[in-house]
């Protein structure tokens, strides 16, 4: 990256942290919730990238450590007296720890098989949690999650989520683009020629899995914040599926393109769902017709029109 | 400059949402935001509350709405979500500026509203849900319910069933918080009435069960007097049909609450099985009142089909909104909550009451059995024995307790 | 948490009917996606949704044809052709130029297709319930160890080795069978034997989707026809796949007996968690087999 390049993505990271910053200043309380609700969903989707696009990882079930993570916070605000931010740092950590357990047992296997292990294992944890109605209130989920003061308005929930997101986003780039990350991303390119060169593979892959995992654990005490409620759905294979559509949707190998996916999904569910019960065949469609002719996602293609090599693309250029 | 690009691409979609959301009102109407699960099996149900909705409004608006101003009404369709519920609702206090909130069969999608109502202070009438939470434990001033909820089904149930000779019995149902809910306020109040009944096994089976057989055979190889059998709006359709299929209820008795409704037993016609026992709050060929044959027959001509009791929920929500605000003289939501406390109406059932302690509206149970009658296309329940509201009421005595445990 | 008290050979051996013929439309369904997956390497999520418009066109042809018996087994034939016919479109329309697209990518649009083929489906058969009969013949049951078995079930008994037994002369007896898997392995080489690979493979593919539209058409009678049928069937078809071997028709089958069987068998060994049990045979499986149990195609 040269020293210009470095420059010129530094401010407009600032212009954006400034305009986000402003934003409640003139938008209606609904917008706040809804620009909230679009951060907390595209960093989860970036946590999933970080194993998806430039691991190579078929992860199916990322909603459980994201939804471990929202029960985590929303039980220990519920259950217990220990104060408060333990709860965010908990979130996070359970989410990590999840991941590795569960990633130990499916790193043995590669591709679609890992993929699938992982959903049958990420299911039977879903059960967990819907069939203990004692203890995770089950189907009905647990409301009302008493937040502290300050973060309980949505707009104190919204800068709260600002900048939360804003530093883990600084810390995946950081990591994407770290020797880890490059090891990561060779992986990804060519797993038996890594091996080859003495690389650990399964040993890197854990770690991917231990940060995607704590990243999205992040993302569900956000979701916690924002919304005050927790509930199976957060565990569940079709949020999995919707997290790995706004990667693919938005361009898995670039690191903004699975936060531009989740704004567009999240924008077209509530805007569309104002004026058709069908917004779900009109996103259909909208998709289909991205993926026919932009197959490297939105941001992907944008790049690619753009011909820059801007900050976040690294993906190997194989023309050289 | 790749990035500015995209912040362009921010604000310009940002721009376009604000500009939507500013086509609102002309503030006058009275605007109700209605949230249900629109998509698959629940929609049967739900359909019936909006257009039993509609058909109340459209007479108040017609003989000129309420306060002067008429009574408009928005839906959303949770599918069945909690998250999508929720989002809905938020979208419907902050965008959309409704005065009143209204909904859903999703008990826990409902759970989540109201605690949104309490925090909004919005008031919410919950139409389809049956969680004994909603006005039980974690009721609140702003929180109604128009439908009856598992304790009330459990305890009008363990009434009938406790005046029948079976003491053997045996549940099954749908594994999820509505089925376990419903079968413990069956079986509590049963244990209550008739301390001999014993039960023999339980059988859970996931929400959504395409096949029941083997539960079936599994129940019947243990030989129970009777069946309480637990499921909740997907669940009894497709297990009355297996019942009938497989001749579940010609070998033995068995109860589920509901059976006996319009809803259920329509979508089966002549294929469902007779002999079941339900309970169910609403029929429209009982009691033969004029007020009850009028409703039907105003139900019948505007959209071609029977009322069942989610129409009626549907149309007595309307009312009790309009007589609400007429009584509160303003649209102002505390004053609103204050009036819909405790009021009476007058329906096809009688008269209604909210019970201003709970919010909870007092409605009677019938229970009877299934049979086919002439002239119908579908099944009706015969031997119908009332059990009227005050008997299967929550005591205030235990709401009261429920209310203590959850703080 | 209590096993269950009343677990007698008759009872046993009743689940265990009533297990198989679950496997009967479990493996018709899922040896349909194991083709298509095996051969084509889709992913084919909209499988599902396949099967749910089987279901709802063999109601709408059985309502048309008066709704007895003559209309079930018009609609037995007819609505798995017309899926068939629904899947010719979608795969020359669309799927033929998607070939050489990443696998995720094909995930994506077969969900895509998943949402608006539910639409769809809202949009012409509206949300209602509907219910169809088995016809006179099948209605009723058998007393088989003194309990109830519904005939309908012995109906796919018989149906389903009939259909195994059809699909593998298929595939191992005609010329396009051979072809086919040849093509599973190795499509280049196919190619350069001078054979049209695009038209196996929408070959292939039609055929597929005529599973899933047979499977929907016979599961019809049993239980309601629903929105929500896509959805609980695919991850299950795919989770049999897996375990079975990918492209394995043989391997569909062997996880469709685990699946069915101790579906059937964990309700009567312990009701409450008898959803688990599934999901468990597919852990151990794949700890111990990763490719699944038999040879798969890639």
């Amino acid at each position: 990256m040269t020293n210009s390049f470095r420059w010129k993505s530094a401010v407009s990271a600032v212009v954006c942290a400034v305009v986000l910053l402003c934003a409640p200043l003139f938008l209606s309380r609904f917008y706040i919730y809804f620009l909230a609700l679009i951060l907390v969903t595209g960093l989860l989707a970036t946590s999933l990238n970080l194993v998806l696009g430039f691991g190579g990882m078929y992860q199916f079930h990322h909603a459980v450590f994201y939804g471990i993570g929202a029960y985590t916070l929303a039980l220990m605000l519920t259950k217990t007296d220990l104060p408060r931010f333990l709860g965010f740092v908990a979130a996070p950590v359970v989410g990590a720890l999840l991941a590795v357990i569960i990633g130990v047992i499916c790193v043995r296997l590669s591709k679609l098989y890992f993929g699938m292990l992982q959903l049958s294992l990420g299911s039977l944890v879903w059960a967990l949690v819907f069939r203990w109605y004692s203890f995770t209130g089950g189907d009905d989920g647990i409301h009302g999650v008493p937040m502290p003061e300050a973060i309980s308005s949505i707009t104190g929930s919204y800068y709260f989520t600002v900048i939360v997101s804003g530093v883990c986003l600084y810390l995946m780039f950081r990591v994407v683009n770290s020797p880890f990350g490059r090891i990561f991303q060779a992986i990804r390119d060519n797993p038996e020629r890594s091996e080859g060169i003495g690389i650990n593979v399964k040993y890197h892959q854990l770690v991917g899995q231990a940060l995607a995992g704590f990243f999205a654990g992040v993302a569900g005490s956000l979701f916690v914040a924002v919304e005050g409620s927790v509930f199976p759905d957060l565990l569940f294979w079709t949020l999995s599926l919707e997290i790995l559509i706004m990667c693919l949707l938005g361009g898995w190998y670039t690191f903004l393109g699975p936060m531009l996916g989740a704004a567009i999904i999240v924008t077209l569910r509530t805007v569309v769902g104002v004026y058709t019960e069908y917004w779900t065949m009109v996103l259909a469609i909208i998709l289909m017709l991205l993926i026919f002719f932009l197959p490297e996602g939105v941001l992907g293609y944008v790049q690619k029109v753009l011909r820059t090599e801007g900050a976040g693309t690294l993906r190997e250029d194989k023309q050289c | 400059m790749r990035k500015v690009y995209r912040i362009i691409l921010c604000t310009g979609l940002m721009a376009v949402l604000l500009a939507t959301g500013s086509f609102v009102h002309a503030a006058d109407p009275i605007k109700v935001g209605i949230v249900d699960s629109y998509s698959g099996p629940p929609s049967t149900y739900t359909n019936d509350v909006r257009d039993g909705f509609k058909l109340a409004v459209d007479k108040i608006n017609a003989k000129g709405g309420v306060l002067g101003r008429q009574i408009t009404f928005v839906t959303r369709d949770d599918k069945f979500k909690v998250d999508l519920g929720l989002s809905a609702a938020k979208e419907l206090i902050m965008r959309e500026k409704v005065d009143v909130l209204v909904g859903t069969i999703n008990s826990a999608v409902a759970l989540a509203i109201a605690d949104l109502a309490k925090k909004e202070k919005i008031p919410f009438l919950a139409t389809y849900s049956k969680s004994s939470n909603i006005t039980g434990a974690k009721g609140h001033k702003f929180v109604f319910s128009m439908n009856e909820n598992t304790e009330m089904a459990g305890k009008a149930a363990a009434a009938g069933l406790a005046k029948l000779p079976y003491v053997n019995y045996w549940i099954a149902g749908d594994d999820y918080e509505y089925g376990h809910a419903i079968a413990d306020g069956v079986w509590n109040h049963l244990k209550k009435m008739k301390p001999d009944v014993k039960l023999l096994g339980e059988s859970w089976w996931k929400v959504g069960e395409p096949d029941f057989t083997p539960y079936i055979t599994s129940i019947l190889s243990a030989k129970p007097d009777a069946v309480i059998i637990a499921t909740g709006g997907a669940g009894c359709v497709p297990f009355l049909k297996a019942a009938k299929t497989t001749g579940f209820n010609q070998q033995v008795p068995f109860f589920m609450h509901t059976a006996t409704e319009l809803s259920t037993l329509r979508p089966l016609g002549l294929e469902a099985p007779e002999g079941v026992i339900g309970t169910s709050n609403y029929y429209f060929y009982y009691p033969e009142t004029p007020e009850n044959k009028s409703f039907a027959e105003e139900f019948k001509q505007a959209y071609g089909r029977y009322p069942s009791f989610g129409s009626l929920i549907g149309w007595f929500t309307a009312q009790f909104i309009a007589k609400a605000y007429e009584k509160a003289g303003k649209v102002d939501p505390e004053k609103f909550a204050e009036a819909l406390s405790g009021m009476t109406i007058d329906s096809p059932l009688g008269k209604l009451t909210v019970r201003a302690f709970d919010n909870q509206v007092m409605l009677p149970m019938f229970m009877g059995r299934t049979k086919k009658a002439d002239g119908y296309d579908f099944l009706v329940a015969t031997d119908i024995v009332t059990i009227p509201a005050e008997e299967l009421m929550p005591s205030i005595e235990d709401v009261k307790k429920a209310r203590e445990k959850e703080k | 948490m209590e096993m269950a008290t009343n677990i007698t050979i008759s009872g046993l051996s009743q689940q265990f009917l009533v297990g198989l013929s679950r496997t009967t439309i479990l493996f018709i369904v899922s040896s349909g996606l194991s083709l298509v997956l095996g051969v084509l390497r889709i992913p084919n999520l909209a499988h599902g949704s396949l099967y749910m418009i089987g279901a709802f066109l063999a109601y709408s042809v059985c309502m048309f044809a008066g709704g007895g018996s003559t209309g079930f087994w018009l609609a037995l034939v007819l609505a798995p052709l017309g899926v068939a016919l629904i899947s010719l479109v979608v795969e020359r329309g669309l799927f033929r130029y998607l070939y050489d697209r990443e696998h995720l990518m094909m995930l994506l649009f077969t969900f895509s297709l998943t949402l608006l083929f539910r639409d769809l489906v809202k949009l012409i058969w509206g949300s209602d319930y509907r219910s169809l009969s088995p016809p006179a013949l099948f209605q009723g049951s058998f007393s088989v160890f003194g309990l109830p078995f519904p005939k309908y079930n012995v109906f796919l008994l018989i149906i389903g080795p009939l259909v195994a037994l059809g699909l593998w002369l298929l595939i191992t007896k005609t010329r396009i069978g051979k072809i086919s898997r040849a093509a599973a392995v190795d499509r280049e080489m196919v190619g350069a034997v001078g054979i049209n690979v695009s038209r196996v493979f929408a070959f292939v593919f039609i055929i597929g989707c005529f599973l899933a539209g047979l499977g929907g058409a016979l599961v019809a009678p049993t239980q309601n026809i629903t929105q929500g049928m896509d959805h609980t069937l695919i991850m299950e078809a795919f989770l049999i796949v897996i375990i079975g071997g990918l492209g394995n028709i043989w391997g569909a089958l062997l996880g469709a007996l685990i699946f069915g069987l101790t579906d059937s068998l964990g309700v009567l060994l312990w009701p409450q968690f008898s959803i688990v049990f599934p999901y468990m045979a597919v852990v151990v499986v794949l700890l111990f087999r990763p490719k699944g149990l038999l040879k798969a195609t890639w």
